[in-house]
């Protein structure tokens, strides 16, 4: 009940960030230079064509009445329709989502399953050579751009080692696993210098702790107190870095999907900015602005979940 | 401490393991069978490419995307030949033309149905290009000599035209007036369009916008036999690097446009094979003349001198070009080679400019599309080349959209534009470039010359080739000395292949007949 109660008190608090978000997007989109009737119908079209679609489209309106309009099909749950596809947004953002839900969701799996179990390695063994390179060389992926590391794994795994695919999404759900893993890894990557630092450090503090050091005493194993005692309270920490991390990496799966020809959104928002296609535009932001909104929220759910202390008020 | 490690050993065996059990996808689309594999029927053929179809409209469709996929399934009453310079007949199995060049009578093809099996005849031709020269703001200006279309019995189309026109064939050949059912077969043109019914050897199969465009193997294809293809399958892949490692990683069969760095590259690949087919594609730089001081012809001469076209033909096409003479392009007929078209010599740039309104220089800006490597560059070219001459260039980066509203609306000074031909006749190219009131305001630059004009008027209506050859080869010699734009350079077109696609050939006009194309298992 308790639950209940705050997220939907938090889904009511994020209606005006989305509006907000709306009035932005639409203003700044609709204000950049180009026209989608002229771009749609290329270099011949005459004045008359051009005045004609722009009609169709309702861009012959003032820009207010336009955003009146959109909010209008907005409250009725109508995204708009793309110029471009001439079809309804929601139904191109809708078969676009999975790609990059799935891509998000693999990243901070793998991410979490490449970087607890280093991190707990680092912070058992402080001050060790192991603890030296867990904590150094993962800050390589941190500082190489992800294209570029988007490559290089399609070079190795996809081109030399043919163990995946080397773009697409494949057809079936098996087809996804196996051409979601290098994209996946190559978002991990970026994110795992993050978590191992952050769980190292906050794993320290708490194995220095006395509760700890009473458990040491009282003669519990080593692999105990760490599974039992350590790291659910160090969690809490990273629990927080890590959803700010993956709600940036909603944005940034943009460069991956292209480099990995994913389907997601991503792509779709760049190539409907080119094609001037407002009402995609706008509904991939809403959708991303979702997103983060969402991300934020399970985090702050997980973080009370890890620790009885923190009220959700 | 064996806990994490134990987790690690998991997560690379079942890493491993994923990638083990889709191992034998990946074996089917191997590429590795090289030139040995024998031709076979069937398959799925994947093209991958740059930039998604836009629409299956025909008659107002301008994004080759687009136009390449409807072709497989919408056939013309005639088609270019593989050499791009003249037409044969396709769907019309004969034609006769009276004394006063003014009625053309065509002869259907017997037995042509269409992929929903209602036989083709003569009411569906009159329905498709009345239906195309009646739209707006889409390819309706390749029928404007068209006064009136009969169909007296289901074989025969008789075409009237309002004076006499050469170039009606070529204008038929165009994809804009394939033919369609009469009356869309019966359902809305929305409905049509998404599901297009025609005579060709591929049919529709589904549309994921965004994302990929599949054809199957029309079975009642009218050319008995043909195609061999199962279905092709068109995949939306922007990333140029992309594209290139899935035809090297066996996952497509042909990628619609390499980029030139990567043609040496592509070529070294087991398994790929890079064609450069001969395209009719030339690169321009646009000069407003409702801007001071292109009006002045000396400034446009000096300008157009100053451009090295060897070095962009080298760092911009890798080679693979050849330095323009001329707005028309050798693939296109009444090309004349002796074109006197400007080309780069700096002495005459200086004498030019000098003989100008601004003797001095002048600082202009060069309007480029952000991201299009081929405007930066050219852009980058002209701005270090006419620095000798005191003209400074200041580079104005918009995105590709407002970029191209600007240069329609003619609110720019100085820019870079291409052209492909559509057509196997000059006519369309060279009406969009010389004449002003045409529609493009001769190719945006405000160009206006009556003697040329006049020309370009008197080719449409001459049927003699000789004729039309001295008028073409005039209006060049005259638009060159005009330097109305400056002619950079010719490229083809690159397409990167597996080796077990056969027949495999792209037209001097950009499409491409899939119906003879085989896949080697």
């Amino acid at each position: 009940m308790r639950y209940l109660a705050y997220v939907l008190r938090r889904l009511v608090a994020t209606v005006p960030v989305l509006f907000g978000i709306s009035l932005i997007v639409f203003f700044m989109i609709h204000l950049v230079p180009g026209d989608p009737a002229k771009t749609l119908l290329g270099i011949r079209a005459t004045d008359k064509a051009v005045a004609a679609l722009q009609k169709s489209f309702g861009l012959d309106k003032p820009l207010w009445e336009q955003y009146l309009d959109f909010m209008g099909r907005l409250a009725h749950g109508d995204l708009g329709r793309s110029f471009f596809y001439n079809v309804d947004a929601s139904e191109l953002v809708s078969g676009r989502l999975p790609a990059t839900l799935w891509l998000v969701v693999s990243a901070t799996v793998l991410a979490l399953l490449i970087s607890v179990p280093l991190a707990v390695l680092a912070a058992s063994r402080r001050g060790s050579a192991l603890d030296q390179v867990i904590r150094a060389v993962p800050l390589v992926g941190l500082g190489m751009p992800a294209f570029w590391v988007g490559i290089m794994l399609v070079l190795v795994f996809g081109l030399k080692l043919r163990l995946f695919p080397v773009s697409g999404f494949g057809d079936d759900v098996a087809g996804h696993l196996r051409s979601i893993v290098l994209p996946a890894l190559t978002v991990a990557l970026a994110l795992t210098p993050i978590l191992i630092r952050s769980l190292r450090t906050s794993m320290i503090a708490v194995l220095d702790s006395d509760y700890v050091v009473t458990a040491r005493a009282k003669g519990l194993t080593h692999r105990r107190i760490i599974l039992s005692h350590t790291l659910r309270n160090a969690a809490v920490s990273s629990v927080t870095v890590l959803g700010v991390n993956v709600a940036y990496l909603v944005g940034s799966t943009l460069v991956v999907e292209r480099v990995f020809a994913l389907p997601g959104i991503g792509t779709l928002m760049l190539d409907s900015i080119f094609n001037r296609d407002f009402a995609v535009v706008q509904a991939v932001t809403l959708v991303f602005a979702v997103m983060v909104v969402a991300i934020n929220l399970l985090t702050d759910l997980a973080h009370a979940a890890l620790d009885p202390r923190v009220e959700l008020s | 401490m064996r806990k994490p490690i134990a987790v690690l050993a998991a997560v690379t065996i079942a890493v491993t393991g994923l990638s083990a059990c889709g191992s034998g996808a990946s074996d089917k689309n191997d590429t590795s069978g090289g030139n040995g594999a024998a031709a076979a029927q069937g398959g799925d053929l994947v093209i991958v490419r740059p930039g998604d179809s836009v629409s299956m409209d025909n008659t107002m469709v301008f994004s080759n995307a687009s136009i390449w996929v409807f072709q497989q399934m919408l056939e013309s009453l005639y088609e270019v030949t593989p050499d791009g310079k003249d037409v044969a007949p396709l769907l019309a199995e004969s034609h006769t033309l009276s004394e006063d060049k003014l009625t053309w009578t065509f002869k259907l093809k017997q037995g042509v149905k269409f992929s929903n099996g209602q036989p083709m005849t003569s009411a569906d031709v009159k329905f498709s290009i009345d239906k195309a020269r009646s739209t707006e703001g889409g390819w309706e200006f390749l029928d404007v000599a068209i006064k009136n279309i009969d169909a007296p019995d289901p074989s025969t189309v008789v075409i009237t035209t309002k004076y006499p026109w050469a170039p009606l064939l070529a204008d038929l050949a165009n994809f804009s007036n394939a033919i369609l059912p009469k009356d869309y077969a019966g359902k809305s043109k929305d409905e049509f369009l998404k599901a297009p019914i025609g005579t060709g050897p591929f049919v529709w199969d589904h549309w994921t916008k965004g994302s990929e465009l599949k054809l199957v193997k029309n079975p009642k294809y009218w050319d008995t036999g043909k195609p061999s293809l199962d279905s092709v399958t068109w995949k939306l892949v922007p990333d140029d690097n992309s594209r290139n490692v899935q035809i090297q990683g066996g996952q497509a069969h042909i990628n619609e446009s390499p980029p030139f760095s990567s043609v040496e590259q592509l070529k070294g690949q087991p398994g790929v094979k890079v064609d450069l087919f001969p395209s009719t594609k030339t690169d321009y730089i646009l000069m407003n003349q409702n801007e001071k001081p292109y009006d002045d012809v000396n400034v446009r001469r000096a300008i157009s001198y100053a451009i090295d076209r060897e070095a962009l033909v080298k760092t911009l096409l890798f080679g693979n070009g050849e330095v323009a003479n001329s707005f028309l392009m050798p693939g296109v007929v009444y090309y004349d080679k002796a074109t006197p078209g400007i080309q780069y010599d700096m002495a005459k740039a200086k004498e030019e400019l000098a003989k100008s309104s601004v003797p001095n220089g002048f600082t202009t800006t060069f309007l480029a599309s952000s991201g299009d490597n081929t405007d930066q560059a050219i852009a980058q070219v002209l701005q270090s080349s006419l620095k000798e001459l005191g003209i400074t260039v200041k580079i104005q980066n918009v995105d590709p959209s407002a970029a191209h509203d600007l240069q329609n609306d003619m609110k720019y000074e100085i820019s870079h534009s291409y052209w492909t031909m559509d057509i196997a006749d000059p006519d369309e190219l060279v009406t969009f470039a010389v004449d002003p009131d045409a529609g493009s305001k001769s190719f945006f630059t405000g160009y206006r010359n009556p003697a040329v004009i006049a020309d370009v008027k008197a080719a449409q209506k001459s049927f003699d080739p000789a004729e039309r050859q001295r008028l073409y080869s005039r209006i060049q010699k005259q638009a060159a000395e005009d330097a109305f734009l400056a002619f950079l350079y010719y490229s083809p077109f690159s397409y990167a292949t597996s080796t077990k696609v056969k027949g495999f050939v792209a037209l001097p006009t950009g499409n491409y007949h899939l119906e003879d194309v085989t896949l080697s298992k």
